[in-house]
């Protein structure tokens, strides 16, 4: 890496941490003012509590797509899928779940592929 | 259940663990290929910490493109990051550590912080979220190094490993959406968001995938009735 890509390479570490850290400033100064002069419950605007879950989501369609496209790929992500879902409804933890999701994942795919 | 914040925060994070190790490995490998150190490859890690930018950055530096061009796309793939810590803020205390701490702050932690943060006392959830955070960061950081300086051996060794453990992640959104499907509106709006991206990821749309699939997930929330959310909560 010569000296212009180091440079490249600083100013994008700055801009995503900026990126990461300025929404966080507005909005606990929106949260202050709001809290003195309409009370604390009106302080949080209302979009970011609908649109993170929904940006979550957006992060599940995506992992799914399995690394295999293939009958072998769509079966271990859709069992594995179904496995942690029932694991979380019995358990309701994070761990486990994830655990047995991965598990079944494996099995499935190496049965298939 | 009375275990220190940061172990729980760390322990919580190892699915991260294994979700990120794969990917990880595979940037080492695409930024060695590309003509990037070990050593440079693992500061790019460290520094710029976010996945689809880190691949984008690479690939377009090996390419040849205008370093202001890749730094501004590299930008505007990040760019939905801006959600994130607007989202968690009404869980941050004042103290100065948050603002710094949010480097850390990728989708994944974020998917785990919205979802832990706001069922711990606030005077557990700096350790959480540190601990949390640094084991994602470590192992991103690590997997690269591991990446580039094997990983190509890795991947053609244990191929089975590599695949199931990056099963690590849509197992730990799953568990963190499920909790959210408390109303038909809700479940429509977030089956919406994942169906959408899903398919905009199958046809290569990775990069644009997020934004555009929660718009169209919110787009379904604002269209449903209320009427719906009252029945079935």
């Amino acid at each position: 890496m010569n000296e212009a890509v180091w440079l490249a390479a600083g100013a994008t570490t700055v801009g995503t941490l900026l990126i990461r850290m300025l929404p966080l400033f507005w909005m606990q100064r929106r949260r202050r003012r709001r809290a003195v002069t309409t009370g604390p419950e009106t302080a949080m605007p209302i979009w970011p509590r609908v649109l993170a879950p929904l940006m979550i989501a957006a992060l599940l369609g995506l992992s799914l797509v399995p690394h295999d496209v293939s009958a072998a790929g769509w079966g271990a992500t859709m069992m594995g899928s179904i496995v942690t879902l029932l694991v979380w409804c019995k358990m309701r933890t994070l761990g486990l779940p994830v655990a047995a999701g991965i598990a079944v994942y494996a099995l499935v795919f190496l049965i298939g592929s | 259940m009375n275990i220190p914040a940061w172990k729980m925060g760390a322990r919580e994070a190892l699915p991260l663990l294994s979700g990120y190790l794969p990917v990880a490995l595979s940037f080492g490998l695409v930024a060695s290929q590309a003509g990037f150190s070990a050593f440079e490859a693992t500061v790019l890690s460290l520094l710029i910490y976010a996945g689809a930018s880190q691949f984008l950055f690479v690939g377009m530096i090996a390419g040849g493109a205008p370093l202001w061009l890749t730094v501004a796309m590299t930008l505007l793939i990040n760019a939905r990051h801006i959600v994130y810590s607007a989202s968690l803020a009404p869980w941050l205390s004042n103290s100065r550590r948050w603002p710094w701490l949010m480097h850390g702050l990728t989708d994944q932690v974020f998917a785990l912080a919205h979802y832990r943060l706001p069922l711990l006392d606030e005077k557990d959830r700096l350790g959480w979220y540190s601990s949390a955070a640094l084991v994602a960061w470590g192992s991103w950081a690590g997997g690269t190094l591991l990446g580039s300086l094997a990983g190509e051996r890795l991947i053609m060794q244990w191929p089975l490993l590599v695949e199931a453990m990056a099963f690590a992640l849509p197992a730990l959104f799953l568990v963190l959406l499920a909790p959210r499907c408390t109303s038909l509106r809700w479940f429509t709006a977030l089956m919406a968001s994942t169906l959408s991206a899903l398919l905009l990821g199958l046809y290569d749309l990775a990069n644009i995938a997020i934004p555009l699939a929660a718009a169209l997930g919110a787009l379904c929330f604002y269209l449903l009735p209320r009427t719906i959310n009252r029945k079935h909560s």
